[in-house]
């Protein structure tokens, strides 16, 4: 089960965080109220983790199709806020030498700073 | 059935069980979430897991509040077979683990969704909630 993952790049806008809150029903004033945003420790809005980790998803999609939506396992941790218009990569490290039953990825997300944002790790399972 | 008013995550104790919740992901639902996030890969019927469970976690709100200054600090999801648009799902939810660290109330939420008699997915989530805001 060898599978070439290749990163996926995207700006979170503010326009894009809006539209993941009414997509997703989260509509957490820290993601979306600017002027709330700016009271908080982060200073002004940030992404959602969920919307930060959709490009983990898409990476794994991309690479393994719908076998992903069946057999896919993602474990990550959120480390770091994304702040509204960072350019964010999600990336995959192969995890030793993929075998005929599983494969594994160290997976992270950075910001265009270079600012891990998410990591964790991502597995696909053979077909049972 | 009447429902209870929401509880804010916070003030529920470990080992909690969650009323459960019905819910499906229409074509219109994964395609906003699909342009929300960017993604342009055809998926077809399958619905995109995270997708999944971020409705998931928006059918729970009926029964769960996250206080002001929350964080979603940690997510895992292990996906036992791909969902399709218009499936009826059932979440079933508990609070699995539950810790106070300095102010902070740290909950993890374990759920699982799945249609009725069939494989899903399994996630848990980890939620950092302010103290005192229950």
């Amino acid at each position: 089960m060898s599978n070439e993952v290749q990163p996926v790049t995207r700006t979170l806008t503010q326009q894009r965080i809006a539209a993941y809150a009414r997509a997703s029903g989260d509509y957490n004033p820290i993601h979306i109220d600017e002027a709330y945003a700016r009271t908080t420790p982060f200073g002004g809005t940030i992404a959602h983790g969920m919307l930060v980790l959709a490009l983990v998803g898409e990476m794994m999609h991309r690479a393994f199709g719908e076998a992903w939506c069946a057999r896919g396992t993602l474990k990550v941790r959120f480390k770091a806020p994304t702040r509204a218009g960072d350019t964010v990569t999600a990336s995959a490290t192969a995890l030793a030498a993929p075998s005929e039953s599983a494969a594994s990825y160290s997976v992270r997300c950075e910001n265009q700073r270079g600012d891990v944002l998410v990591e964790g790790r991502a597995s696909m399972a053979a077909p049972a | 059935m009447a429902s209870a008013a929401p509880l804010s995550i916070s003030a529920l104790p470990r080992g909690h069980e969650l009323p459960r919740a019905e819910f499906a992901v229409s074509r219109a639902d994964a395609a906003a979430y699909a342009a929300a996030v960017g993604d342009e890969a055809p998926y077809g019927d399958i619905v995109p897991p995270l997708a999944v469970v971020a409705l998931g976690l928006a059918a729970l709100q009926a029964h769960v509040t996250l206080p002001e200054g929350s964080l979603h600090t940690g997510q895992e999801v292990e996906h036992s077979a791909a969902l399709r648009v218009d499936t009826p799902l059932t979440l079933t939810g508990r609070i699995a683990q539950r810790s106070e660290r300095q102010g902070f109330v740290v909950t993890v939420l374990e759920f699982e969704i799945a249609p009725a008699g069939a494989p899903g997915l399994r996630a848990r989530a980890t939620i950092m909630a302010p103290g005192g805001a229950a």
